[in-house]
């Protein structure tokens, strides 16, 4: 193991950049640190998935919290591929099904996840028509091709760098929840809405499917390993 | 994290020396950039502090009425635990479960397992499991979404209140509450930090 040039009672401390919410002190960033040359994995260190503890991987358990160590994410890219392609199946029939079904008078109004935009759209609610059009159409989607994307990257050459790539995955990982708006706003609906006796809102089978490709894609974030990203080429 | 330790980058597995770091300090991956994590004052009394409040506060949002709906004279008022309960009446099992975990049982078991595990530490003594309570944290942390759902309330509010009048209850400020307190919870107390506690407390 060497060490690089830069010895940690030198570090640089940059600019303040983000504010503390509860006191009036600056979080700093410390951006140059010691670094030993090379990754965790080429001198044999796993790093835990559990508790980010850093061990040699012979051990087989993490020596702090007894998970088992690997030195990469077991078939990451198998698992992801299978969750993510589960997920685009189920992606259909939650596009196609009534997300929720109103009933007004008598008279039932079935609507999917694009008619909810449409309806904000022709209403002039071009915020909102925006939020759920991000929330249930574009995350979802564009999440299922990133992630597709990132696994056809860990095998082949890439335009971006390996630091936009991971960018990439981090921003992918941080959203992946924020689909779960639309099960909510029909959780919410559903259960105000119930017994005036005039208006009705049940739940439609879209909401099934929909809940599962949120679980499972935030499941493939999940199991993909950026770290395959910076394998390909030593530092 | 005690300095001259080492931590492998969770992105790009580099192997990092930790600095001396003063407080409120971020560490910086050299390698890719991303956000290690942040060193705060007094992090144990912090946490120990905003968990309590996260806690209380979700108590409270669970036992008073969260949102009323009237409309032609009639009117209807649910808890949070009925938006779950209702999906369930109408056989949507799955869903319900979801909500229910995502939004109440999830935070809860998060909330209590971190009090079970600082309080002890606190008071200077062991604490009771110390590493199942850390894995069980690090296990379902990812699965909170307690933001998410109040941006859900909130689009739904959007999408009926021209039908009718809505009318905020005490459990929807409680819950906002808590989701402010969980938030810096989570943040105070993160990975390298609640294990670090459990390290010590070994």
């Amino acid at each position: 193991m060497q060490n690089s040039d830069a010895p940690a009672s030198n570090s640089v401390v940059s600019h303040t950049d983000t504010h503390n919410q509860n006191s009036d002190e600056y979080i700093e960033t410390v951006k140059n640190c010691d670094f030993v040359q090379g990754s965790a994995s080429s001198h044999g260190l796993a790093c835990c998935r559990t508790c980010h503890n850093v061990a040699p991987v012979t051990l087989g358990h993490c020596p702090r919290c007894d998970d088992r160590l690997y030195l990469r994410k077991p078939n990451s890219i198998q698992r992801t591929l299978a969750l993510i392609i589960t997920a685009m199946l189920f992606y259909i029939p939650a596009n196609i099904y009534p997300i929720m079904s109103t009933t007004l008078l008598g008279e039932a109004t079935p609507s999917t996840i694009f008619s909810g935009v449409v309806l904000f759209l022709e209403h002039g609610s071009y915020f909102v028509a925006f939020v759920i059009f991000a929330a249930s159409v574009l995350i979802p989607l564009a999440k299922m091709l990133v992630i597709l994307w990132l696994c056809y990257t860990t095998a082949r050459h890439s335009r971006l760098s390996r630091s936009e790539l991971t960018k990439l995955y981090q921003i992918t990982e941080f959203v992946g929840k924020w689909s779960m708006i639309d099960i909510f706003v029909v959780a919410i609906l559903v259960a105000l809405v119930q017994v005036t006796g005039i208006m009705m809102i049940e739940p439609g089978i879209a909401a099934r499917a929909f809940a599962i490709v949120v679980i499972l894609t935030m499941l493939a974030a999940h199991q993909f390993d950026v770290r395959l990203i910076w394998d390909k080429q030593e530092r | 994290m005690k300095a001259n330790s080492q931590i492998a980058c969770h992105d790009c597995d580099l192997l990092i020396v930790v600095p001396e770091m003063a407080d409120n300090h971020s560490l910086i991956c050299p390698g890719c950039k991303t956000k290690q994590f942040t060193k705060y004052k007094n992090p144990l009394d912090y946490t120990i502090a905003f968990a309590s409040a996260a806690l209380i506060m979700l108590f409270l949002a669970n036992s008073f009425p969260f949102l009323s709906f009237e409309a032609q004279g009639q009117s209807s008022t649910i808890t949070i635990v009925e938006a779950s309960y209702r999906l369930a009446l109408e056989e949507f099992y799955l869903i319900a479960g979801l909500v229910y975990a995502f939004v109440i049982l999830l935070p809860f078991i998060y909330l209590v397992s971190l009090l079970l595990l600082l309080l002890p530490i606190k008071l200077r003594k062991k604490p009771f499991k110390p590493i199942i309570l850390g894995r069980i944290m690090s296990f379902f942390l990812p699965w909170i979404m307690a933001e998410v759902f109040i941006v859900g309330v909130l689009v739904a509010l959007i999408k009926i209140i021209e039908l009718a009048d809505i009318i905020l209850g005490f459990a929807f400020w409680a819950y906002i509450v808590f989701v402010i307190c969980f938030t810096f919870t989570a943040n105070v107390a993160n990975r390298h930090q609640l294990w670090q506690w459990i390290d010590d407390a070994k």
